[in-house]
């Protein structure tokens, strides 16, 4: 089947099987290798992408699903000029990736979260992000990384035992 | 806060700090980060050859049977290429050890004659992309007669898995020291438990993948695989190929997660090389699917520990008596035998705890169920919750503070080097240290006083856990990984190259799989040599490229390979300083570099540069002084001999949901004594990391086989893996002791997977005062113990 979809602001028209999943279609198609795939049953997120600003699963979706819309994956989030996104850079600031398979998913969750929820505290973040998994960091340095990105601050990628608040007589939430 | 006690201040973004201050210890940049970033990692995925086809393989239904038959017509009709076990037969795989009990045995390729496991590889279908290459394989007809399956390694099996073994046991040795049955009549207290830990794995988030071309033209082999250990598997592949070793070459390009499941050479990776062998010029292409990672990648961690120890009227610990039995799946894993679980279990079930009489008998027993592997931390978060498990009991049979009977056991600085019963030498000690620090940052009084609190008030209960472990990292030749096998891992080779431009170009034995290791070799590298970290490039995990390493396993890699890379810089400064000393016609001593300029003591400005030094070294021979040769590198092996004992502390402290029966953690605490932290956000991030991993084993992820050797939790729906929202944040402290190795590093990838057993089993214990004796510690069977 012929599909015309834009990508990350670029025209591609493809012909693909009807059951050619998005995620083989902009990984080998349109070369877009950025979109990683985890589990290709839809838990692990490391294939989340943007279509029409909304974020989906490229693993459970049909290439022909996308014709006409509007695909944004990791390779566009980078500026023109090279500079990093925001939330690229907190990622690298806080050591928000390890082996970085994860990381393509999580960079489009974020974006997405920090676009529909700029005001998220952590434990939205926490919630919002469950969504993907990864295998490497334990999560907090990517919780920080939204946060910085949020904040435009300087976070501890891991707290130390020093700075971390220690409750006293009252037993706080969190 | 004494002064050589280190923490982690440095955590906090990344540190561009400019020239001149040395990049160890500070988080400069990764390397690996602006690639991985911008969804430009080169992972073997992302492989794409000319003429490239892509392989399905088809897996066993059974978890046990006879293979009667092959079919394979209809599939070649349709043009398929097709391999199954029959052509492939006269190679397998046979983990070797010398030790007296082990009984050899052998994995095929493609399995024929049996299948011992559900998801084994039966054959391997050929297409122009995946999607028709699984078209292909419902084509593909195997007979089977169903055999009795065995899932339990505890149970008898009316079938054995391997002829030659037929009460499935694969190994069995008995660790021994002192009198422990004297002691034990004789001790105030005998404490007994019998404990299973739950099967999980290491579940990296890329699975398994290989592309493999055959160059007829030269006879050589090129093998991307996404592997920990590239030159093993070179090494293994020649061998199993009969190919001349130079003649093959793998390469690991990014990794995306190993954990130990990938430095296994599996019969997947060997039937790839195989076929492209035999379809010359045409690359191929396997990328695991995550249903077969869950299915046929290494699984972990289902043991059983028969458990006694004995104790005095004070609490000091006098003897342990155990008898661990690991079921290590259908295979004995290549090359690793099947030895590498219980065989640690044995040698650091007593930890950092001191002890004289000790008697451990371990065994591996083969089953029906996918081949048990090494995965981070190797058996030791079993064995610490084993361990742990002990004290908590006897502490609440004598009366002790669960706290205070540990402290009382562990081995002081005062003790080192402290040889374990299994022979072992502790070289670390910190333990009261790291202890006193985890309590601190608990808030210890503050949690007990809360935990009065609600039991008075009735509302939820929270109990406090602790686990004290001892990780062996870098090990040398004398205290070698695995179970003598007929290769040793103690060394590594590193070589460092000025480039004519003064640039710097490392090529290391060493492998990453996300720790980093690029960004860790190029400032170990940058500051022996005295150049800038920008100006080193660190090439990595192709063998045609780096002359040795073992790779990624034990905790090695910053001991040994971070050694190597050391010591080599060292040599190529040396270099630098005798060329440009001639050059200048100054002496040696009076010279030093920083940043890529050479100095003269004592004058604030550079005499010569680097890169000018290189230059003359391969460029200007008419300028080399009298007896140097051209060129401007050197290639050094390194090897501690011995290894470096990490030491940690973990405490957290849990609510229980009495209505749900699940766990809440409120505050998790590790301190590590992980020697010198060469990047404190890498450090940080392996031990927060290795935690999250320990606390999914702990509470949610479990393999389950039914009685027909099913596995009933084939996805990532049933098989749960902890997000965002299960892993709490976490406080990481360090007692930084420098270790005796060229960099003072311990190693720090496996230790954070140590403890969550423990502590998570121990706070329940101390919220609720119920024994936990099974794991995972799910809500459900929280739940039912709260019901009686
Ligand atoms: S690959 Fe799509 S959710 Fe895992
Ligand atoms: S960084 Fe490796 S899976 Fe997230």
């Amino acid at each position: 089947m012929k599909i015309s979809f834009s990508v990350n602001g670029e025209r591609a028209d493809l012909d693909v099987e009807p059951r050619r999943t998005l995620a083989d279609a902009l990984r080998d198609d349109c070369g877009l290798t950025g979109t990683h795939l985890g589990c290709e049953h839809g838990v692990c997120g490391a294939c989340t992408i943007l279509i029409d600003g909304e974020p989906a699963r490229a693993c459970l979706m049909f290439a022909v699903q996308v014709d006409g819309a509007s695909v944004s994956t990791v390779e566009g989030l980078q500026g023109t000029d090279g500079e990093l996104h925001p939330v690229q850079e907190a990622f690298v600031a806080c050591h928000g990736l390890q082996c970085g398979f994860c990381t393509p998913g999580m960079l489009m969750s974020a974006c997405h979260l920090l676009d529909t929820k700029p005001d998220a505290d952590r434990e939205t973040i926490r919630a919002e992000m469950s969504g993907n998994i990864c295998r490497c960091t334990g999560y907090q340095s990517i919780v920080d990384a939204v946060e910085r990105a949020r904040e435009g601050m300087c976070v501890p990628a891991v707290r130390d035992s020093n700075t971390a608040a220690p409750w006293g007589a009252t037993f706080p939430e969190e | 806060m004494s002064e050589d006690t280190v923490m982690a201040e440095d955590s906090v973004g990344v540190d561009d700090t400019a020239a001149g201050a040395g990049s160890l210890g500070r988080n400069v940049r990764r390397k690996e980060d602006q690639r991985l970033i911008t969804g430009h990692g080169r992972f073997v995925t992302d492989v794409e050859l000319p003429r490239m086809r892509h392989v399905a393989f088809l897996r066993s239904p059974y978890g046990h049977a006879r293979i009667t038959g092959a079919d394979t017509a209809a599939a070649r009709d349709a043009g398929f290429r097709v391999f199954t076990g029959a052509d492939f037969a006269h190679i397998e795989l046979r983990a070797q050890s010398a030790l007296p009990s082990y009984v050899e045995t052998a994995q095929p390729v493609l399995a024929h004659q049996k299948v011992r496991f559900a998801g084994e590889a039966v054959a391997a279908v050929v297409a122009a992309d995946r999607y028709r290459a699984e078209d292909g394989l419902e084509l593909v007809e195997i007979d089977y007669e169903p055999l009795a399956p065995t899932v339990c390694a505890w149970e008898a099996p009316s079938e054995p898995v391997h002829v030659e073994a037929p009460d499935n046991v694969l190994l069995e040795r008995t660790f021994d020291a002192g009198d422990v049955d004297d002691v034990l009549a004789s001790a105030a207290v005998v404490v007994e438990r019998e404990l299973t830990t739950n099967r999980h794995a290491g579940n990296p988030m890329e699975c398994r993948a290989g592309v493999a071309v055959w160059d007829a033209a030269d006879g050589k082999l090129t093998f991307w695989n996404g592997t920990q250990v590239p030159h093993i598997a070179r090494n293994m592949i020649a061998e199993l190929m009969g190919l001349p070793e130079g003649r093959v070459r793998v390469i690991a390009p990014d990794v995306g997660g190993g954990f130990g499941v990938k430095s296994v050479l599996y019969p997947e990776d060997l039937a790839l090389c195989l076929m492209a062998r035999e379809m010359p010029g045409i690359p191929l292409k396997w990328v695991e699917d995550r249903a077969e990672h869950l299915l046929a990648a290494t699984h972990a961690r289902d043991h059983r520990y028969l458990m006694k120890a004995g104790f005095d009227a004070e609490g000091t610990l006098l003897a342990v008596d155990a008898d661990v039995t690991c079921n290590v799946g259908a295979y004995s894993v290549y090359p690793w035998t099947a030895g590498i679980e219980p065989l640690m279990a044995g040698g650091l079930l007593s930890g950092p705890y001191k002890l004289e009489n000790y008697r451990c008998t371990v065994r591996g027993v083969a089953t029906n169920t996918a081949p048990s592997g090494p995965y981070r931390g190797v058996a030791r978060p079993a064995s610490v919750f084993a361990m742990e498990t002990m004290f908590d009991a006897a502490a609440a049979q004598l009366g002790i503070d669960a706290i205070e009977i540990r402290r009382r056991n562990v081995i002081t600085p005062a003790d080192i080097p402290y040889k374990m019963p299994s022979r072992l030498v502790d070289d670390s000690g910190h333990y009261r240290e790291c202890l006193d620090k985890a309590l601190e940052a608990l808030d210890y009084d503050g949690v007990r006083a809360e935990q009065r609190r609600r039991r008075e008030s009735g509302e939820s209960p929270i109990g406090i856990g602790v686990a004290i472990y001892n990780e062996l990292t870098g090990l040398g030749r004398a205290a070698s990984a695995g179970p003598r096998m007929p290769f040793r891992t103690g060394h590594d080779a590193c070589t460092v190259r000025v480039n004519p431009d003064g640039r710097v170009t490392v090529l290391s034995g060493v492998t990453s799989q996300g720790q980093g290791l690029e960004t860790t070799v190029a400032q170990i590298v940058a500051d022996a040599v005295g150049v800038r970290y920008d100006d080193v490039d660190v090439r990595i995990g192709d063998t045609d490229e780096s002359l040795w390493g073992f790779g990624a396993f034990s905790s090695r890699q910053a001991v040994i390979g971070g050694g190597a890379a050391h010591n080599t810089a060292v040599e190529v400064r040396k270099k630098i300083i005798t060329l440009a000393a001639g050059l200048m016609e100054a002496a040696e001593a009076d010279l030093r570099i920083e940043d890529g300029d050479v100095y003269v003591v004592g004058e604030p400005k550079p005499y010569i540069t680097v890169a000018e030094v290189a230059r003359v070294a391969y460029l200007e021979s008419n300028r080399l002084p009298d007896g140097i040769d051209p060129g401007l590198d050197a290639t050094t092996f390194y090897d501690p001999i011995r290894g470096a004992f990490a030491a940690g502390v973990q405490v957290a402290a849990v609510e229980i949901d009495r209505a749900t029966g699940e766990l809440r953690i409120l505050s998790y605490v590790c301190v590590e004594d992980a020697g010198r932290a060469m990047h404190p956000q890498i450090v940080d991030g392996q031990i927060a990391g290795a935690i999250a991993q320990g606390l999914g084993g702990a509470l949610y992820e479990h393999l389950v086989y039914d009685d027909a050797g099913n596995l009933s939790t084939g996805t990532l729906l049933d098989y749960l893996m902890p997000t965002s929202a299960e892993v709490p944040d976490m406080v990481i402290g360090h007692v930084s002791r420098p270790a005796s190795n060229p960099l003072g590093v311990r190693g720090v990838g496996e230790g954070g997977t140590l403890g969550p057993n423990a502590v998570l089993a121990g706070a329940l214990r101390d919220a609720l005062g119920i024994d936990v004796d099974e794991l995972p510690v799910s809500p459900d069977r929280v739940w039912k113990e709260l019901q009686g």
